[in-house]
């Protein structure tokens, strides 16, 4: 049975659709990360699941129940916020405590959950505090301390890192994965940060404009990209995009050109506007002279230490190549390049959708 | 954006009435009384003649008597002379007290005093120092060159008798607002004045004046809608004389209504006032609302 | 930036003009209540006198004022509390609600404390009259709800639209309804604006002159009438007026040297902040 079910679910708020159809499928103790820029409905989503939107149409079930007129304190789930919305009038204790007061357990039971959770999470020292007094590392570990102690069928995350800085979102992001595993509860987190969804997820789901773009693993959307803007989405750099256009057999662009790899055959018929995505590391440097060799000019090096990153210009489109650090070149120089055509993706221009399958 | 559910809805509107039916019943109900009591002869001196349905003859008596439109001139000058005074004496004073200098926090707290006090003790503090022969506003005066004013027994004096008081005890708030408004401007823009050589009276009206003129539209709003209730005051100093010339719309109402006993005129000067007030509080929420927007 | 001493020196005798100005009323007040009646008006004023309590115990021996006292308090009181209940439950869905008819709504609620009361005494005094509730202290009460409670709504409306939705969502979430969560939850975090509405309540209620004159006689009459009574007696009573008059502006002068940082917010009902 799954834990959350989203089917063509829907917000509206007025006459202004937000949310458009998602469906969605979350197993038991699956990490479910909804990815995507802001303002693509990824909070809005988490939200319905919460409670906290009313859903304007579909069905959402959670535990194998229809919930869409459920209150949120009905739902069992317990929620992580953006800016930990911890009660400033409380101590951390007593935050937690609130948390467990509508459960109605005895005291015993609830101290016991409060001094494990504690000692999971560290936050032994800082139970008799105030939030004003603490770090923003130690705020998020209690706001995760408060859903936990209430021990529910899903937690929600939503971007529950964007207010820490860089180092300490690494260490929190390992910390919360490591929960996760020894938990087994199943989560669905909202993040726009890739590398959280990328690292933290088991299946990742990718949203645009309040529709679902792709779901899959991590290593599913990142390997075969259903769309141009997922293939753009994901990786850092960004996927290099080439417009072209099949004509006999090869891709023909503007002052490029390369011959259509075998798994193509088929696909694409002749004289279709096809986009060719091209990740910056399997752009190679080649000697002049060996085969599909392509002249570029070097227009930028940024060095990034084991790698560096190269703004090629062929004919007029840019490129980035991602090469090791000791091949970069200075800027001004011509080189020459290869795609691997193993590795390139092949979307139709119009629809935008992939068409390598 | 919002957690909010239908259920919630009714728990809020729930949460609304007794506030809004308390209101109607003690306020508009009383007003809708008024209104119902100004088309009535209501004669309490004239225990026998009937209170009988009389039109539009009350309102015709006050506002063809030159009594009412005295009051109603009377109003409107008390409200320019106190106005002007505050707002200009205000905006000085907060200049002063903003500055940064050690004493300004405890001066600024100081000058808050005059507002909390209860306007009756206002009046009787200015009657005590206003009071004919014995009085010390006047021996204070002396030593500045000042004859002798008859403040209070003087129909030249009293209607600034009065608007003395009420300055006294009003222009703490217009301070305080300015203040308050001065202390959030960002000093950036008096950076850059100052790098670019500007000199401080070109600051003080193109920089901070501008920044200054919602708070001071909100403040003065406020005052004069206060203005226009004046009363206390005018009651301890000198109940609307010498004469008539402190006579304001509220003494007239009280006059008309508790010494003539004649409620239905009372009645029907209560509602050219309230009409009055309404075009006031009116222009001060759209100024307010065209400052939400900008 | 360099400010020079003759620029401060100037700052501070205007100061010190401004300053005589405004607690020259406020001195009066205070060194008359203790001041003997032969030098009361002696000139120069004396300002090294041997200060007697005879006013004081004038005003508390030969007058019921400690009635007067309790009736001012049970009013303020009365007004306070009732104002506050219905008052901030009222702000409450006001801020939470969103309705675009909701800023009418509360816009209506605070022109009811514009209204020159003078306008309404006439009806408030035939009204009470046939309720018999003239001369008593829930007349009061009712009346000056009909100012406090606009200012309730106003400054509480401004001390809950600070506090975090998501912390009312966390509370959703965790369990409680909108009963619970504003309990626990949204009050105490405005708490300061429920002190601060109490206040102006309170003060406002024991300030008040024009209803209490009106609306109540020998049974309900409220501090501020009794003071003024001293001034239509046979001769002025300056000393008992002042002693009068200093305790009635306590409560006034404690809240101003105890929180003034609210007193802007307070006084324009949130439109100057």
């Amino acid at each position: 049975m799954s834990a959350i079910t989203l089917k063509n679910v829907i917000k509206k708020y007025g006459a202004v659709q937000v949310v458009h159809g998602v469906d969605l499928d979350i197993d038991e103790g699956e990490f479910v990360v909804l990815l995507g820029p802001s303002g693509c409905g990824k909070t809005t989503t988490l939200r319905m699941v919460a409670g906290l939107e009313d859903v304007s149409g579909g069905e959402l079930s959670i535990g194998g129940q229809v919930v869409n007129n459920v209150a949120p304190k009905d739902r069992g789930v317990a929620m992580v916020f953006q800016n930990y919305a911890l009660y400033p009038h409380m101590t951390v204790k007593k935050n937690m405590e609130f948390a467990l007061r509508p459960l109605k357990l005895d005291k015993a039971e609830v101290d016991k959950r409060i001094n494990d959770t504690a000692a999971i999470l560290g936050l032994g020292e800082l139970l008799e505090r105030r939030p004003v007094q603490l770090s923003g590392g130690q705020r998020q570990r209690v706001a995760m301390g408060r859903a936990m102690v209430r021990t529910p069928d899903v937690f929600l995350f939503d971007e529950p890192l964007s207010n820490l800085d860089a180092k300490l979102r690494t260490q929190v992001r390992w910390e919360i994965g490591k929960l996760h595993q020894r938990l087994g509860t199943t989560v669905l987190y909202v993040t726009h940060d890739q590398v959280e969804a990328m690292t933290l997820a088991d299946k990742v789901v990718i949203m645009r404009d309040g529709y679902v773009e792709q779901v899959g693993t991590p290593e599913e959307v990142y390997t075969a990209p259903q769309s141009t803007f997922v293939a753009t989405f994901i990786g850092s750099p960004s996927m290099n995009m080439i417009e072209a256009k099949v004509v006999a057999e090869r891709l023909e662009a503007n002052g490029f050109s390369m011959p259509l790899p075998d798994r193509f055959q088929g696909k694409v018929t002749e004289g279709q506007a096809v986009t060719i995505g091209v990740r910056p590391i399997e752009i190679k440097r080649v000697a002049a002279s060996s085969t599909g060799a392509m002249q570029a000019n070097v227009e930028v090096t940024e060095y990034l230490g084991n790698e560096a990153l190269l703004d090629l210009r062929v004919g007029p489109h840019e490129l980035v190549a991602e090469v090791p650090a000791d091949q970069r070149v200075e800027p001004g120089k011509v080189i020459h390049i290869a795609l691997n055509e193993g590795a390139i993706h092949l979307f139709d221009t119009v629809s935008g959708r992939t068409l390598s399958e | 954006m919002a957690y909010i559910r239908k259920r919630n809805k009714r728990i809020f509107l729930i949460f609304l009435l007794p506030a809004m039916l308390v209101l109607f019943l003690t306020t508009i109900y009383p007003m809708l009384y008024a209104g119902y009591l100004s088309f009535r002869s209501y004669d309490l001196a004239k225990l026998f003649v009937p209170r009988v349905f009389v039109g539009w003859s009350n309102y015709g008596e006050i506002l063809g008597s030159s009594e009412f439109l005295h009051a109603l001139v009377t109003t409107f000058k008390l409200m320019a002379m106190t106005l002007s005074v505050q707002l200009v004496l205000g905006v000085g004073i907060a200049l002063i007290v903003t500055q940064k200098l050690p004493g300004m926090p405890l001066a600024r707290t100081l000058l808050m005093i005059p507002m909390m006090i209860s306007p009756v003790i206002v009046g009787l503090v200015w009657l005590f120092l206003y009071f004919p022969e014995l009085g010390y506003l006047n021996y204070f005066l002396s030593f500045l060159g000042f004859d002798s004013i008859p403040w209070i027994t003087s129909t030249d004096w009293a209607l600034w008798a009065i608007a003395i008081a009420d300055i006294w005890q009003w222009t703490p708030f217009v301070m305080m607002g300015t203040a308050a408004a001065l202390q959030s401007l960002s000093p950036e823009p008096y950076e850059a004045a100052m790098i670019d050589g500007n000199s401080r009276w070109d600051v003080f009206t193109r920089v901070t004046l501008p920044q200054l003129k919602p708070v001071l539209v909100s403040l003065m709003f406020l005052r004069a809608i206060d203005a226009f209730k004046i009363y206390d005051i005018i009651f301890v100093l000198t109940k609307g004389g010498p004469g008539d010339s402190t006579e304001v719309l509220s003494m007239f109402i009280y006059r008309q209504s508790f010494t003539f006993w004649r409620m239905g005129v009372g009645a029907a000067a209560s509602f050219v006032s309230l009409v009055i007030i309404v075009v006031l509080i009116t222009l001060f929420f759209k100024s307010l609302n065209r400052d939400q927007v900008s | 930036m360099t400010r020079n001493l003759r620029q401060n020196i100037l700052v501070y005798a205007l100061l010190a003009v401004v300053l005589i100005v405004f607690m020259t009323p406020i001195y009066l007040i205070v060194s008359s209540s203790v001041k003997p009646s032969p030098i009361m008006f002696q000139k120069p004023p004396a300002f090294l006198f041997t200060p007697t309590f005879e006013h004081y115990h004038d005003l508390f021996a030969m007058r019921p004022f400690t009635k007067f006292i309790w009736n001012s308090l049970i009013v303020a009181l009365g007004s306070t509390a009732f104002s506050l209940t219905i008052g901030s439950l009222a702000a409450y869905a006001i801020s939470r609600i969103r309705h675009k008819r909701m800023n009418d709504v509360a816009f209506w609620i605070l022109s009811m404390r514009m209204f020159p009361p003078i306008a309404v005494v006439v009806p408030y005094y035939i009204i009470f009259k046939s309720a018999g509730l003239l001369d008593t202290p829930l007349a009061l009460i009712i009346v000056y709800s009909t100012a406090n409670i606009p200012l309730t709504v106003w400054l509480m409306k401004g001390f809950f639209d600070e506090v975090p939705l998501a912390l009312e969502e966390a509370a959703a979430v965790d369990g409680y309804g909108l009963l619970a969560t504003f309990w626990y939850v949204t009050l105490p975090l405005a708490a300061p604006g429920l002190a601060v509405s109490a206040v102006f309540c309170f003060i406002f209620s024991w300030n008040e002159f024009l209803f209490a004159l009106m609306l109540t006689g020998s049974e309900a009459q409220t501090a501020t009438v009794a003071v003024m009574s001293f001034w239509s007696s046979d001769a002025v009573q300056w000393g008992r007026i002042m002693a009068g008059s200093f305790i009635i502006l306590i409560p006034g002068v404690i809240f101003v040297l105890t929180c003034q940082r609210w007193l802007v917010r307070g006084l324009t009902m949130g439109s100057v902040k």
